[in-house]
């Protein structure tokens, strides 16, 4: 803590400082601002300071450390969110329900459905287990606090090359190591709560070796008419504290996401990885969700990054009311807390919500019977101010405009220079044979049964389309999953992820749109048209400028697209700072979870080769587009142009496709993406166990591009034979017949391609059981 | 006419199904649904209601139940052996109405963390007393030491005993999907799976999708003999570690899309067997 002078103790039985910042100097804001951990800039402090010499007093520790919590980069968005607004804010349509905690859209008549994504990277670089958990727990509440049942999980994790021999740099634990407790830890809580994991992705590059990626995203449902609101009634009303006790797990973990990590992280930040326990969720899931069905209660929100700091304020200030708290009534895990620490906490599994008072009485009743510790802790008043009191003793007042207004930053920022055909230099090749069988064992491309089979992606009993698809135990890649979530209604979610970091490092537009691309086609692949999306923007340090301009263009290629395509984001969040010791970013990666609707659930589609004798179509147009591709990243090419997107010829081919799928046209489609049209082909070939004969006219290098290209808005289908011709009539000129399905191996004659099934699947499935131990045979 | 030797079985809508939750469990909406699909009255029962401690215009008796299912789960996280939390508390509660229950002839259901409860509890396998006083058998970890969510094919091998497969004729093959890490059936009793089979307690195997032997991943945890579920002497009490619940229709079929012979799901027919034949 900080040193002579600075603080003074108050003479109460309990730990209470006066930070005297009224006296200090620029140097003593800064100790103060390091000292106490409060992530504060100088000028940030100097601000603070201006507020209590107006108070005409000194803040408390609680004061500032609250805060410290509040004008975080994670709580406040201060660094991105003026390119937020420019960009991806305001895409409305009239189903949107709710921009709450959790995105809230129209599923049908009566139900809504809600999503969110949100990133829990740093935590997970220091304890993957612990961090991977409690990133699903904090998602869960984030949907179960708009009135939803959580219905699906996603996981997208980026990691280091799990099978690298090189040294890391000191504090960065093996990817392989990071990998497993990641996946371990999403199992344990997604199983044990009941709620499937359905989509996700594993991405792997030596970019994420020093600050690996862990996102996690959430679907819920929700009857319409039960919709709940993140914030009061107004006042008079009383705020309950639900679920886990409150200790000492999770201190600042709002500013330690705020920073770089460093090779000390391990060491100084530990107790910033909250502790997660699944069975305290589950019930709490349940007993919030009866409490809301029931009508006791106005609003609700879940306790994530800066606890109750952050959830008294907000709920109060956006409910158009103060709060007064009782801060000894916090339920502890140990005895000795200072208020501060108490405050601040980012303990798990706790949730508040708000009621009028004649309700708390039947509210307690409910949590009691799932023996859920619910506690009345504060009342909302008629003031624009946050009160806090410990034993009687105040020690807290601010203005809560001021307290969680915090600061907005324009920073500078350097706009790229994108990868482009002019500096393009094409990679020598091996025969395709070896190509192809190589790509499909690229770790960014192979089997990632490893972990899906560990999450449970069923229970709940709703999910029609899988993360795997095709034959019992053959089974190959799917595009997106779809859950039934309204009993005896055929309706369905599709849900799906997105992301491609390497076309955002070369060019941060195009891959922002290019992620967008993939999410929608995974959608379409499926028979869903896309309804929304969310994401997860992660990138690194925004106080460099080339850092926030690979920020601002992905942000920008996502708008574009959103606008394009009419497709609303109800909900999103951002991470920044990811980046290792050393200052290595990460790849700027914009992750983006899809959702789409079907209508008709038995007209879903899925990607494995039904039968011989079928005719192959591709649709989309193949450019090209070589810039970014799996194929030059694993043989040594450079620059090249990166995919970009077309948004009317998607929007026309997408209404195409889906028209012939609801025709019942189309027996199976898969997008085209890594690995281009040759590894999407394989994939078909692997999940279906049936061969396949390829006639692309091409040649030379154009035969190359063809087959590995990359270009967006591309998808391979199979159509019965006799169903080929009225195909054809409803993709119009979007459509190119390119061969036809039957034998037991891949052949395209003109690329001198011949290679078994069985070879195809044995180098796709074996790569990271080999790594990580186990098998599937 | 069936000869029903006079007494007449109930009509489905009459029959009460319990479906017993505590904190963990998280399959029951979908073993309530299932219940509900083939006719039955479904009701999510919180063991604590059962034990008389919530408020008394919340409490419920088991007595009122025809039907008791132990969906899956974690109950209570199953930090220590699977199921043994619950079953310990099931046991020094409401065990002697448990037993009552059973040797009544009412059918008891238990899949997944259901079956792993049956098995602590001594409902299962119960070669010598409805419910023996210590477990004689256990679900052991998986061989592959992991979590497995996976579709899987079973085949009817019993011969007539269990109440649950009494609409399903012998030798039919089911896909239904598991999701467990602890689904391998072991016991000390080097003639376990002799006097299971003596005494047509086996139910289910798991088979390769011709019906033929399986090996790993059809046989997914290392189980002996293949078994996948069992029942109890009477042919009342079963546990199954594959998940009919989840197979009620063809579209959560993990290969619908390729194959979709009716849309009737494979776990229907357990559900259907029993509500049919209780009397």
């Amino acid at each position: 803590m900080t040193g002579e002078g600075l603080m003074v103790k108050r003479k109460v039985p309990f730990e209470l400082y006066d930070i005297n910042i009224l006296a200090s100097k620029d140097e003593d804001l800064k100790r103060i601002s390091s000292d106490m951990s409060l992530g504060l800039s100088l000028d940030e402090m100097k601000v603070i300071k201006g507020y209590f010499e107006k108070e005409g007093r000194n803040p408390t520790d609680i004061e500032l450390q609250a805060l410290g919590q509040a004008w975080s980069e994670h709580c406040c968005y201060k660094s991105s969110k003026s390119i937020l607004r420019q960009f991806v804010f305001g895409i409305d349509r009239e189903d949107v329900l709710s921009r709450g905690d959790a995105g809230v859209m129209v599923f049908d008549d009566k139900h809504g459905y809600a999503l969110r994504a949100e990133s829990h990277n740093h935590p997970s670089a220091i304890e993957p287990y612990g961090g991977a958990a409690t990133g699903v727990g904090g998602i869960l509440r984030d949907v179960v606090c708009m009135g939803a049942q959580p219905i699906g999980l996603a996981d997208p994790l980026c990691f280091g090359p799990i099978d690298t021999a090189a040294d890391l740099p000191p504090g960065v634990k093996h990817p392989r190591y990071l990998l497993g407790g990641a996946i371990s830890g999403i199992r344990d809580y997604g199983n044990r709560c009941g709620i499937p994991t359905v989509t996700g992705g594993l991405f792997f590059d030596e970019r994420y070796i020093g600050n690996c990626l862990v996102n996690v995203g959430c679907f819920g449902i929700v009857k319409r008419e039960e919709l709940l609101r993140n914030f009061a009634g107004g006042p008079g009303e009383v705020m309950i504290l639900i679920g886990g006790r409150t200790g000492r797990d999770g201190i600042h973990g709002v500013n330690f996401a705020s920073q770089d990590l460093t090779a000390t992280s391990d060491d100084d930040s530990r107790g910033a990885v909250q502790l997660g326990d699944p069975i305290t969720k589950e019930p709490v899931i349940h007993a919030c969700l009866k409490v809301n069905e029931q009508k006791l209660i106005t609003g609700m929100k879940d306790l994530g990054g800066g606890g109750l700091s952050c959830v008294v304020g907000e709920m109060a200030l956006a409910g158009g009311c103060g709060a007064d708290v009782d801060m000894e009534k916090v339920p502890l895990k140990e005895e000795g807390l200072a208020p501060w620490e108490i405050w601040v906490s980012e303990s798990q599994e706790r949730m508040m919500c708000t009621c009028k008072p004649e309700n708390v009485e039947k509210i307690l009743e409910i949590f009691e019977m799932w023996d859920v510790s619910a506690t009345p802790i504060a009342k909302t008043t008629d003031s624009e101010r946050m009160r806090l009191f410990w034993k009687g003793e105040k020690v807290f007042e601010m203005d809560l405009e001021f307290l969680t207004g915090g600061p907005l930053y324009d920073r500078p920022y350097t706009l790229p220079k994108v990868s482009t055909k002019k500096d393009e230099v094409f990679p020598d090749l091996p025969g395709n044979n070896e190509v192809i069988l190589s790509l499909l064992s690229d770790l960014n491309i192979a089997s990632r049964e490893w972990a899906i089979r560990q999450y449970d992606h069923e229970v709940r009993g709703a999910t029609a389309i899988r993360p795997m698809v095709g034959k019992l135990n053959m089974t190959g890649p799917g595009d997106a999953a779809i859950l039934m979530p309204v009993r005896g209604s055929m309706k369905g979610l599709a849900v799906t992820t997105g992301c491609n970091p390497w076309f955002t490092a070369l060019d941060p537009y195009k891959g922002g749109m290019s992620s967008m691309d993939e999410a929608c086609r995974n959608i379409v692949a499926v028979g869903a048209r896309p309804n929304a999306i969310t994401d997860c923007l992660n990138f690194g340090n925004p106080e460099k400028p080339e850092r926030l301009g690979e920020f601002r263009e992905a942000v920008r290629g996502i708008g574009d697209f959103a606008k394009g395509l009419g497709i609303p984001i109800p909900s999103g969040n951002v991470s920044l700072y990811n980046e290792g010791s050393g200052g290595v970013s990460v790849l700027p990666t914009p992750m983006i979870v899809g959702c789409g609707l079907i209508d008709d659930t038995r007209k879903a589609v899925t990607a494995d080769l039904k039968k011989e004798g079928s005719t192959i179509f591709l649709v989309g147009k193949t450019l090209d587009e070589m810039g970014g591709s799996l194929l030059f990243r694993k043989y040594g090419g450079s620059g090249g142009d990166v995919p970009g997107v077309d948004i009317e010829r998607l929007k026309e081919t997408m209404d195409k496709l889906l028209e012939a799928m609801d025709k019942k046209l189309v027996l199976s489609c898969h997008d085209c993406s890594d690995g281009g049209l040759a590894v999407s082909m394989a994939e078909m070939c692997i999940s279906g166990d049936i061969g396949a004969e390829i006639d692309i006219q091409a040649e030379g290098p154009d035969m190359k591009r063809a087959l590995y290209s990359e270009s967006n808005s591309r998808w391979l289908v199979e159509v019965d034979e006799k169903n080929a011709a009225s195909f054809k009539d409803i993709m119009k000129g979007y459509a190119v017949k390119i061969g036809r399905t039957g034998g037991n191996a891949l052949s395209i004659p003109k690329a001198g391609v011949s290679i078994s099934v069985k070879d195809m699947r044995k180098a796709w499935s074996d790569p990271i059981w080999k790594i990580m131990g186990g098998s599937n045979q | 006419m069936e000869d029903h030797g006079g007494i007449q079985p109930m009509r489905p809508e009459d029959v009460k199904v319990c479906v017993l939750t505590i904190e963990g469990t998280n399959c029951e909406d979908e073993m309530a649904d299932a219940f509900r699909a083939v006719g039955a009255q479904a009701e999510k029962v919180h063991l604590k209601q059962l034990i008389g401690k919530t408020p008394p215009e919340t409490r419920k008796d088991l007595e009122d139940y025809d039907i008791l299912a132990l969906p899956g789960g974690f109950s209570a996280g199953d930090y220590i052996r699977a199921g043994a939390i619950l079953a310990a508390r099931i046991r020094s509660s409401i065990g002697k109405e448990v037993e009552r229950f059973v040797d009544d002839g009412r059918p008891v259901l238990g899949v997944c963390n259901g079956f792993q409860i049956l098995v602590e509890l001594g409902l299962l396998p119960a070669f010598d007393e409805t419910m023996s006083k210590t477990a004689t058998a256990a679900l052991y970890t998986n061989d592959s030491g992991r979590f497995e969510c996976r579709p899987t094919v079973l085949r009817n091998d019993n011969r007539g005993k269990c109440i649950f497969t009494s609409s399903i004729e012998k030798g039919r093959t089911l896909v239904m999907p598991i999701a467990h890490a602890e689904g391998k059936l072991l016991s000390l009793d080097p003639n376990f799976v002799q006097r299971l089979e003596d005494n047509d307690q086996i139910v289910f195997r798991y088979v390769k999708e011709d019906g033929s032997k399986a090996e790993y991943p059809w046989n997914p945890n290392g189980t002996e003999s293949d078994i996948a579920g069992i029942c109890n002497p009477a042919g009342n009490v079963m546990g199954m570690m594959p998940h009919p619940e989840r197979v009620i229709t063809r579209l959560t079929h993990s290969d619908w899309t390729r194959n979709c012979r009716s849309m009737e799901g494979d776990g229907l027919p357990i559900f259907r067997s029993v509500v049919q034949k209780i009397r």
